[in-house]
C-alpha cells in the first residue's frame, strides 16, 4: 500500500472518527451531570439529519435548515428529560437508563412515521471538488465535520472552564447533593445538558448527512459508535471522549485497510467489549475506588 | 408476605397458562392462530429468563435476540447440514447459547453500573453481523430455509398441532423450573439484593456469581427458544435476531414488573398477541391490524416509559395490590 493510499484511509478514519467524538461528547454531559448512559443519543444523532432535510424540503436556505435541524433537536432533548425523565429523578440509574431505552425507542418510531422509511440526504455544505493533500482526497464536506467539530469542542470546553453554569455542571457531576447545597439548581443542569447532548448528536448527524445519507434507523449505530468512542477515552472526561472518537475512527479505517470491510462494524464493537472488560475506566481515565 | 403471594400468584398464573394451552388447539383446528400461540409461547420463554435476569437479578440485557438467533442457527445447522438428532441439536445450540452468555456476563457483571447493559447491546450488534455475514452456516441476508420438523424417536412432529403441542409443553417446564428458582434460595438472595447488595455481600453471599449464572440461564432460555422457533418455522434470517427484537423483549419485563413472574408473563402474552390481534378477535379489520402493528414499537416504547413513570412495580405490582385487597392487610 502506498503512503498516499495509507492517508486516505487515515482521513477517512478521522472524518468517522471526528462524529464518533461528537456524539461521545453527548454520552460525556448527560453521564457527568446525572451518571446515567443515555441510550436515546443516538437518536439524536438521526433527529438532526433528519429534520434538517424537512426544514430544507420546505425550500428553507441549507445554513438556515441545519440550524433549525440542530435546534429543534435540541428542544427534543430537553423536552424528553422534562417529562420523561424529571419526574424519577430520584430513582436509582436502572430506572433511569430503561427511560432512555424506550424514549429511543419512541423517537425512532415516530420518526419512521413523520419522515417515512426512505433515505435521504442534504447537499455538501459547499459545492466543488474535493482537494489534494500529498496525494490523498479530501472531500471539502470533510472540512466542514473536523471544522464543526473543532468548534463544538471549543465552545464546549469554554463553557465548562469559564463559565458559571460550566462549573456548575462540573459540581453536579461530583455530587448532585453538594451542589444543591450550594445553591445550584440541579435539575435545571440536568436539563440544559440534555439539551446540548442532543444538541450535539444533531449536529453530527446533519454534517455527516451530504456524506453518507440517512434514514429513521440509523440511530442505534450510531449510538453504539459514540458510546464505543466514549468507553475507549473513558466516560466522563470530555478530551478524552474526542480522542477516544478520533482514535475509534482510525481503528475502523484501518481495519478495513489491513483486514476487513466485511467485519468493520464488527471489529469496533470487539473493541468496545474489550475496553469495557479489560479497563472499563478507559484508555485515560484512572480507575476509581467504589466506595461503601 | 411475598413468598406466599408469590407462590399464589404463580399458581394462578400457571392455571390460566395452562388452561389457554390445553383449551385452543382443541377448540379450533384454525392454523393461522395455533401459529401464533407458538410465538407467544416462544417469547414466554425468553421472558421467563429476563424476567429473572431484570426482576430478580436487577439486570438488563439488550442483546437477548443474539442468543435466540445462536440458539436458531445453531440448531438450524446442526440438525439440517450436519445431521445430528433434533434433540441433540437443539441441546446443544441451548448449551452455545449458554456458554455465550456466560462469557459476556463474567467480565462485564464484576464491574459496577450497568455496562452489561452495553455490552449486551454491542454482542447484539456483533451476532446480527455474524448471521448477515457468515454465509457458509447461515445462508447470510437471504436466511436459511428447510430447517426439518422436530423428531422426537422417529416420529416427525410436522402438524400445526404436533408443533403447538411442543412448543407448550416445553414453556411449561421452563415456567415451573423458573418458578422454583424463584421460590427457592436463588430466589430468595436475589430479592434481599435488591434490597441492599452491599448486605447480601456481607451475609456471605457471593452476588456475582449469582448474577452470571441467572444471566447465563437466561441466555440458555434465550437459545432453546430460538432453537424451537427454528424447527418450528423452518426457515430463519437475521432480521428476526435484530436490536429492536432485545429491546422489544426488555420492554415486555418492564411492563410486567419487577420482582415478579406472573408480571412479565402475562406482558409476554398480551404484547406478542397485540399485533395478532385478529387470531383472537375473529371481525377485526385488516386496517386496525396493520395501523396497529405499524405503531407496534411506539406502543412498547410508550407502555415501558409510561409504566416506570407511573406504575414502576408493573403488571407484578398491580396483581399484588389486587390480591392484597380483599384480605385488607398487608401494607407494602
Amino acid at each position: 500500500m502506498g503512503s498516499a493510499e495509507l492517508l486516505q484511509y487515515v482521513i477517512a478514519g478521522l472524518k468517522s472518527g471526528a462524529i464518533y467524538a461528537l456524539v461521545a461528547l453527548g454520552f460525556t454531559l448527560v453521564y457527568g451531570s446525572t451518571g446515567v448512559i443515555n441510550f436515546a443519543q443516538g437518536e439524536f444523532f438521526m433527529l438532526g439529519g433528519m429534520l434538517s432535510v424537512f426544514f430544507y424540503q420546505m425550500d428553507l436556505p441549507l445554513p438556515v435548515a441545519g440550524a433549525a435541524g440542530v435546534a429543534c433537536t435540541a428542544l427534543i432533548g430537553v423536552a424528553f428529560e422534562r417529562i420523561a425523565l424529571r419526574p424519577r429523578r430520584d430513582s436509582g440509574p436502572l430506572v433511569l437508563i430503561i427511560i432512555t431505552i424506550g424514549g429511543s425507542m419512541v423517537l425512532k418510531s415516530l420518526a419512521r412515521h413523520a419522515f417515512g422509511p426512505n433515505e435521504a440526504t442534504l447537499p455538501e455544505f459547499t459545492a466543488g471538488p474535493s482537494l489534494d493533500f500529498a496525494g490523498a482526497a479530501i472531500e471539502r464536506q470533510t472540512l466542514w465535520v473536523w471544522g464543526l467539530t473543532l468548534v463544538a469542542v471549543l465552545a464546549l470546553t469554554w463553557l465548562y472552564r469559564k463559565t458559571r453554569f460550566g462549573r456548575s455542571m462540573q459540581a453536579c457531576s461530583l455530587s448532585h447533593d453538594a451542589a444543591r447545597l450550594m445553591g445550584i439548581d440541579t435539575a435545571r443542569v440536568v436539563m440544559v445538558s440534555f439539551g446540548l447532548a442532543a444538541a450535539l448528536g444533531a449536529l453530527a448527524g446533519l454534517a455527516v448527512t451530504p456524506l453518507t445519507q440517512t434514514s429513521w434507523d440509523v440511530g442505534a449505530g450510531a449510538g453504539l459508535k459514540g458510546f464505543a468512542a466514549a468507553i475507549l477515552g473513558g466516560l466522563g472526561n470530555p478530551v478524552a471522549a474526542v480522542a477516544g472518537g478520533l482514535l475509534l475512527g482510525l481503528l475502523e479505517s484501518l481495519s478495513i485497510a489491513f483486514v476487513s470491510s466485511t467485519y468493520k462494524d464488527a471489529i469496533s464493537l470487539v473493541v468496545l467489549l474489550l475496553v469495557l472488560f479489560f479497563r472499563p475506566q478507559g484508555l485515560f481515565g484512572r480507575a476509581r475506588k467504589e466506595k461503601v | 408476605m411475598s413468598a406466599r403471594a408469590s407462590q399464589i400468584g404463580v399458581r394462578a398464573l400457571l392455571t390460566v397458562v395452562a388452561l389457554v394451552a390445553l383449551a385452543a388447539p382443541l377448540l379450533s383446528g384454525d392454523r393461522y392462530l395455533l401459529k401464533v400461540l407458538v410465538f407467544v409461547g416462544l417469547n414466554v420463554i425468553v421472558i421467563a429468563g429476563l424476567a429473572l435476569l431484570f426482576g430478580y437479578a436487577g439486570q438488563i440485557s439488550l442483546g437477548h435476540a443474539g442468543f435466540v438467533g445462536i440458539g436458531a442457527y445453531g440448531s438450524a445447522y446442526l440438525v439440517g447440514s450436519v445431521g445430528v438428532p433434533w434433540l441433540v441439536g437443539v441441546a446443544a445450540a441451548t448449551a452455545l447459547a449458554a456458554t455465550g452468555g456466560l462469557l459476556l456476563a463474567l467480565p462485564s457483571l464484576r464491574l459496577k453500573g450497568h455496562y452489561l447493559a452495553m455490552a449486551t447491546l454491542g454482542f447484539n450488534e456483533i451476532m446480527y453481523v455474524v448471521f448477515r455475514e457468515a454465509r457458509a452456516i447461515t445462508g447470510g441476508n437471504d436466511g436459511l430455509g428447510g430447517i426439518p420438523f422436530p423428531e422426537v424417536a422417529g416420529f416427525s412432529i410436522d402438524t400445526p398441532a404436533g408443533v403447538y403441542l411442543l412448543v407448550w409443553g416445553v414453556t411449561l417446564v421452563v415456567v415451573l423450573l423458573v418458578a422454583n428458582i424463584v421460590r427457592g434460595r436463588p430466589g430468595r438472595t436475589m430479592r434481599a439484593l435488591h434490597g441492599t447488595e452491599i448486605g447480601t455481600l456481607a451475609c456471605g453471599v457471593d452476588v456475582v456469581r449469582l448474577k452470571v449464572r441467572v444471566f447465563a440461564l437466561s441466555a440458555a432460555l434465550a437459545g432453546l427458544s430460538g432453537a424451537l422457533y427454528a424447527h418450528a418455522v423452518g426457515f430463519v434470517s437475521p432480521a428476526t435476531f435484530s436490536l429492536e427484537h432485545s429491546v422489544a423483549m426488555v420492554a415486555i419485563v418492564v411492563v410486567g414488573g419487577t420482582g415478579s413472574l406472573a408480571g412479565p408473563l402475562l406482558a409476554a402474552i398480551g404484547l406478542t398477541l397485540l399485533p395478532y390481534a385478529d387470531a383472537l378477535i375473529p371481525g377485526l379489520s385488516k386496517e386496525t391490524v396493520a395501523l396497529m402493528q405499524d405503531w407496534e414499537a411506539d406502543i412498547y416504547g410508550i407502555a415501558m416509559i409510561a409504566v416506570i413513570v407511573f406504575a414502576p412495580a408493573g403488571i407484578g405490582g398491580l396483581l399484588k395490590r389486587w390480591r392484597r385487597v380483599p384480605g385488607g392487610g398487608e401494607a407494602a
